[in-house]
């Protein structure tokens, strides 16, 4: 789970879009104690683009599976509202994750998404921060997503030629962890971690870039090709 | 609309097939009738006694269809009765009443029923008495015409013969047509039957996996949902007490462990749904193998060829196929990379998993791929291995469009 540094205490504006009422409410409860404003809650997805273009708000919530199909609505919606507004971001929560949906959803979507396991709310203060940090234009992966990448066999053999060390480096990346976060993370010097990023990129032959939100989406491109 | 001779005809021939007792005891009028002119002989006593013969002969015939070796004996015996006493040349005078008459051309009618209804053995025997009867009648009549007795017996024999022979291959063919019918209305009603059982399969195979659909979807609403709410709840009463001071630390531990718990139960209640019918196939088979392609430990790569969807339970059977000989080939064939195809063929499609690992992969009872091969066979579907030893290995489903 990404979890931001340097969270300051922002009163976030969100729309919920989810079909089951429990957790729907639930998460209102939750994000309202938690100093939040929850301005919708709603059940489906034609619902969800109406709120937004009513609210506007920071971010956006949404359950993959809503009526009527009960497949993909949540993710489509996704799309729909990072084409309208791009400024308002979309974290998608699922019972399942996909590498392929998020792969999808990233691909269209490059700044301010987020594509978790529903299980997550159970780390409610982790949570809350991927909310805050799709919020901000950031990128939030779940990690269950990074593992499937990482263990797959597609791009085997590159990745093979990273270490350990390297592998651990780039799931944090694809997680949309700063340096920084990594460094706090994995008990190293932000200038070891500098030096990871540079060889993990040299070799899966990218330009490295200073900004977070393109390394994910270059290393999930990647390893989706 | 004016009456049509050939139209009556038909009417009248249908009505008689409709009923044909009706038309026996008309055909045994008529050949009383033509034979009358014969029956009127002297004494008295004689001719009844002649009108008695030919009116069961004629009435053997009106009960042919009902009993037809009755009826045949009650002729045959007459007609055996005419040959031997009808003539008697040598005696003198025969006995009048026994003498032959049309009404005769029963015994004909009942040959040609007997080989109609009753089995070829019976019906040989009819036909052998029947010859044996006319060669008695031909002996007994030839020396009258002593002048040319033999070339006169060998024509009436050659016809009284032509004749029952002809009567008992009529007969026969008949019996034949009839056995061939009643066996094609067999074969038609275990067709009718094989096709009724079918639909009824097909029907219990997609019940069973719109099933386990709403099972998953059920699970997904319900229970899970339910589950992750818990979840979030006793995580938030977690962080409340970690953040409040003088929290007990006992309840904290139990808290801590209540809410792992509940995490661990829907990591295993999210793999138990996806087991019961994985999410991705309500997104169609294509796009189910391609996630399972790029979920495979070894690199896998996917082409469908697919127009129309099959039905959900074909789909889910194909996906579990390729789910299986996917973890297959990563379990066993040390293969490097493994291709999964899928596309029409004809009626139904085919799935290929190829890999370039080791081959000898077999078909063992009770093995893996002899699961598949029952599974897909409940469909009328197949299952070919081709994996020579040093591979590559092909295993290739074939499965209909549906059910």
């Amino acid at each position: 789970m990404a979890r931001a540094t340097d969270t300051a205490p922002e009163r976030l504006r969100i729309v919920i879009a989810e079909d089951a009422a429990i957790m729907r409410d639930g998460l209102t409860q939750t994000l309202t104690r938690r100093g939040h404003e929850v301005v919708a809650a709603v059940a489906d997805a034609e619902s969800l683009l109406q709120a937004v273009e009513e609210h506007r708000p920071d971010v956006a919530i949404i359950d993959v599976r809503m009526p009527p199909t009960h497949t993909d609505e949540g993710l489509r919606a996704a799309r729909s509202i990072h084409a309208g507004h791009p400024g308002v971001g979309v974290l998608v929560f699922s019972q399942y994750v996909e590498t392929r949906a998020a792969a999808e959803l990233f691909a269209t979507a490059p700044a301010g998404v987020g594509y978790l396991l529903k299980d997550r709310v159970a780390d409610v203060s982790d949570f809350i921060d991927a909310i805050a940090q799709v919020a901000r234009g950031g990128t939030v992966l779940d990690p269950e997503v990074v593992r499937q990448l990482l263990t797959v066999g597609r791009r085997a053999d590159t990745l093979a030629a990273l270490t350990p060390r390297e592998r651990e480096v780039l799931s944090l990346i694809a997680q949309g962890r700063t340096n920084a976060a990594i460094a706090g993370t994995l008990f190293i010097s932000g200038k070891v971690v500098e030096k990871h990023v540079a060889n993990i990129f040299d070799k899966l032959g990218l330009a490295p870039s200073d900004n977070d939100n393109r390394r994910v989406i270059a290393a999930l491109k990647y390893l989706e090709s | 609309m004016k009456p049509y001779a050939g139209l009556m005809l038909q009417d009248a021939y249908a009505w008689l097939r409709r009923h044909p007792r009706v038309a026996d005891a008309v055909l045994g009028v008529v050949l009383l009738a033509a034979s009358a002119g014969q029956l009127r002989i002297s004494p008295l006593s004689a001719a009844l006694a002649a009108t008695v013969v030919n009116v069961l002969l004629a009435a053997s015939v009106a009960v042919r269809r009902r009993e037809p070796v009755l009826a045949f004996a009650v002729g045959a015996s007459i007609g055996l009765a005419q040959a031997y006493f009808g003539f008697q040349p040598a005696a003198g005078a025969p006995v009048r009443a026994l003498q032959p008459t049309v009404t005769d051309l029963a015994i004909v009618v009942l040959l040609y029923t007997l080989a109609a209804r009753r089995p070829r053995r019976v019906s040989a025997l009819g036909l052998a008495i029947c010859l044996a009867g006319a060669g008695i009648a031909i002996a007994r009549w030839a020396p009258v015409h002593r002048a040319d007795g033999a070339g006169l017996a060998l024509i009436a024999g050659a016809g009284l013969g032509g004749v029952l022979l002809t009567a008992w291959v009529l007969g026969d063919a008949a019996a034949y047509r009839r056995a061939y019918y009643v066996s094609l209305e067999d074969r038609l009603a275990v067709a009718e039957r094989a096709r009724e059982l079918q639909e009824r399969r097909a029907r219990a195979v997609d019940d069973s996996a719109a099933r386990l659909r709403r099972i998953e979807r059920d699970l997904h609403d319900g229970a899970q949902v339910r589950l992750a709410a818990l979840a979030m709840t006793l995580g938030e009463i977690k962080e409340n007490m970690e953040q409040s001071n003088g929290s007990d630390d006992h309840t904290l531990t139990l808290v801590g462990a209540a809410h792992r718990s509940a995490k661990d139960a829907l990591a295993e209640l999210r793999d138990l749904a996806r087991g019961i019918h994985p999410p991705v196939l309500d997104r169609g088979l294509p796009a189910a193998l391609a996630v399972l392609a790029s979920a495979s430990a070894i690199p896998a790569r996917y082409t469908a060829e697919i127009t129309e969807r099959p039905s959900p339970a074909i789909e889910a059977m194909a996906y579990f196929c390729a789910a299986e000989l996917l973890a297959n080939a990563t379990k066993h064939s040390g293969a490097r990379r493994v291709t999964i195809g899928v596309r029409e063929q004809g009626p139904g499609l085919v799935m290929t998993v190829t890999d370039d690992g080791d081959g000898g992969a077999r078909l063992v009872p009770g093995g893996g791929l002899a699961g598949l091969l029952e599974r897909v066979q409940t469909v009328d579907g197949r299952l070919d291995v081709d994996s020579p030893c040093g591979g590559p290995t092909t295993i290739a489903v074939e499965l209909p469009r549906h059910a």
